[in-house]
């Protein structure tokens, strides 16, 4: 039985169509991320879920039973807001404890259980604490026990670390992980952030324009994406448009116009047909192979520098680690350059996956 | 950092009004006390302004003001939450000008207003002997009634705006994370949205209750001639008995009564709490 199902959700807005059609299913126990750019409609989605927002049409279930005309209250789903909203007037604990206050638990089994939610997010001896006292780390975590103590069947998330600074981010989305493990709730985790979803999820949604575009493992998505949006949504990726030349259900070779080139296709394309394929910069081999073009622009960003090389028409982003070209004791910034504009490379495609062309 | 001269021109810019308003509160209340004590330093008239008769008026006052202040509180509480967080924007401050256009207008006469209203032949009367709602005309001139309507008339609106702009900053999705985690729209009252604008509350029963309990005009022209209030006894001691030693000692009886009245609602330690941070 699935945690959470929703079938055909749609929600507009004054005429605007934000959710179109989605259906999601998430299993018991499982780390399921909904992505999409800022609009596409994944906030709505998780706030028709969350039963803050009534859907214009479809069905949400959770744990097999109908919900969708229940209301938040009545929904075994706990939401953890995107600026936490923690309650200021209330200590850490009685934030913690209020889910259970008002499920009628008793004040002795709630002490316990608050204890026990404070200690799973690490702030055991904390409870006495002014809310407004904490860290942003800690907020996270008081917000993460008080939507875990009453054990609920589906945690929603809404981009909870949107608001922290980049090294904050990567510590609590480990720690993300672990609660999710260890407390052994389904989590539902919406985001624009593809690396945070990436590196938590065990399946991802990707949404656009409300509706979900692919979904699956974070690894398929990355490696095999369907559509040129979720291969450039999800990590970076060079797209070029090209003609398949053959193709034999497991490979076809395309043409584009920096050269031709083989790649990993589903097989539903024939010679002739107009495709686009994605190529990540971790795919290119620099210093071998048969394209070859010019450094156009330069960026450096710290372990690695990037260029985009024009191969005849056509552009590609490539990488050089620092280790390629290491530093000489006392080499001057200038030396230190990994790329120079103007500089002729070759380049070998190592691996290249052909995508839908078309939006979606 | 501002230098030491800096420090010493603003502290002699701001000295003088600053003594000025310090005279202006403090001065009068000095006097007042001086005349109450006087001529001989006795406490006779405090003895008098505690005597029954004045006592009951007195206690009937407090009466007035904590009701009065209690039905203003229970009307601007849904009034400005739907203002500040269910009225589309656009409507928003034309509600507020509308709710708060008594301010505008001279208090006598917006009790007047209510006597043409509520009179045996006023508008409310006609209207309902009229229609065949009622075969007589009701008395609601010259009761309780009409003068807690006043009260209420001429009062609700400074509640209002006090209480708006605490509304106005209740945060909204704390209202969403209480439903979320099960709470009845009772439980979302009782935990989010009174501890979070309890200092609104608070500041509106400072600004309106001393004032009603302590009202001349709207029990005079509205209320019942039976239940006299305490200000038309500090004005008649004034006026007609000129003991203005009397005057001066019930109006510092009202005045310790008021204060500890509003003090007594400080004891309780959440409102303390709340208090604090405003």
């Amino acid at each position: 039985m699935s945690a959470l199902a929703a079938e055909g959700l749609r929600k507009s807005f004054g005429g605007d169509l934000a959710v179109d059609d989605v259906s999601l299913t998430l299993e018991t126990g499982e780390f399921f991320s909904l992505i999409g750019p800022s609009g596409c409609g994944k906030t709505t989605t998780l706030r028709m879920l969350a039963g803050l927002l009534d859907p214009d049409a479809g069905t949400v279930r959770i744990d097999g039973q109908a919900v969708t005309d229940r209301p938040a209250r009545e929904r075994a789903t706990n939401m953890v807001f995107q600026d936490l909203v923690l309650f200021p007037h209330m200590t850490v604990a009685g934030n913690v404890e209020y889910g259970l206050a008002r499920d009628g638990v008793a004040k002795s089994e709630r002490d316990e259980r608050v204890r026990d939610a404070l200690a799973l997010v690490d702030l055991a001896g904390f409870g006495d604490r002014d809310p407004g006292a904490l860290s942003g780390g800690q907020q996270q975590r008081v917000a993460l026990a008080r939507a875990l103590v009453n054990d609920p069947s589906v945690l929603l998330l809404d981009e909870p670390l949107a608001s922290l600074d980049r090294g904050l981010r990567e510590d609590m989305r480990a720690e993300f992980r672990r609660i999710q493990r260890d407390s052994e709730t389904t989590f539902l985790y919406v985001t624009h952030d593809q690396e945070s979803a990436m590196s938590m999820s065990d399946r991802i949604a990707v949404m656009r324009e409300g509706r979900i575009v692919d979904s699956g493992p974070p690894r398929r998505l990355y490696n095999r994406p369907r559509t040129r949006f979720v291969a450039e949504f999800l990590g970076d990726a060079t797209v070029l448009s090209g003609e398949v030349q053959s193709s034999n259900g497991e490979t076809s070779v395309v043409e584009t116009p920096a050269g031709t080139v083989t790649t990993v296709s589903s097989g539903e394309h024939g010679a002739g047909d107009r495709v686009a394929v994605a190529v990540r910069p971790e795919s290119v081999t620099l210093g071998e192979g048969d394209w070859a073009g010019t450094v156009v622009d330069t960026a450096y960003k710290g372990f690695y520098a990037e260029a985009t090389v024009d191969c005849g028409g056509a552009c590609v982003v490539v990488r050089r680690d620092r280790t390629e070209a290491p530093e000489a004791p006392g080499a001057t910034d200038g030396q230190d350059r990994l790329f120079s504009v103007d500089e002729v490379v070759k380049l070998r495609i190592d691996r290249a996956v052909l995508v839908e062309h078309a939006n979606g | 950092m501002p230098t030491v001269n800096e420090q010493t021109r603003d502290g002699l810019v701001a000295s003088l009004p600053a003594l000025l308003a310090l005279a202006l509160g403090v001065f009068p209340l000095v006097v007042l006390f001086v005349e109450s004590i006087g001529p001989s330093l006795g406490v006779g008239s405090y003895r008098k302004a505690l005597s029954p008769l004045y006592r009951g008026a007195l206690l009937y006052s407090v009466g007035v003001g904590v009701g009065v202040t209690g039905i203003c509180l229970a009307v601007a509480y849904p009034v400005t939450y739907w203002l500040a967080h269910r009225c589309p924007a656009r409507y928003r401050l034309v509600g507020l000008v509308a709710l708060t256009l008594p301010l505008w207008l001279n208090y006598v006469v917006l009790n007047y207003a209510w006597v043409w209203l509520l009179a045996r032949g006023g508008v409310l009367n006609r209207l309902l002997v009229g229609t065949g709602v009622l075969d007589t005309a009701l008395d609601l001139l010259y009761t309780d009634v009409s003068m807690v309507i006043g009260f209420v008339y001429i009062y609700l609106p400074y509640v209002v705006l006090t209480m708006y702009v605490s509304m106005e900053r209740l945060d909204y999705r704390l209202l969403q994370a209480a439903r979320d985690l099960g709470a009845t729209d009772w439980r979302v009252f009782v935990d989010i949205i009174l501890p979070r604008t309890l200092p609104g509350a608070a500041a509106a029963t400072l600004i309106v209750y001393a004032r009603i309990a302590g009202a001349f005009a709207t029990p005079a022209i509205l209320g019942s001639p039976g239940n006299v209030m305490i200000a038309r006894l500090m004005v008649q001691a004034f006026r007609e008995y000129v003991d203005y030693g009397f005057a001066a000692a019930l109006s510092f009886v009202f005045l310790i009564i008021t204060l500890g009245s509003l003090a007594l609602g400080a004891v309780s330690p959440r409102v303390r709490r709340e208090l604090r941070r405003w």
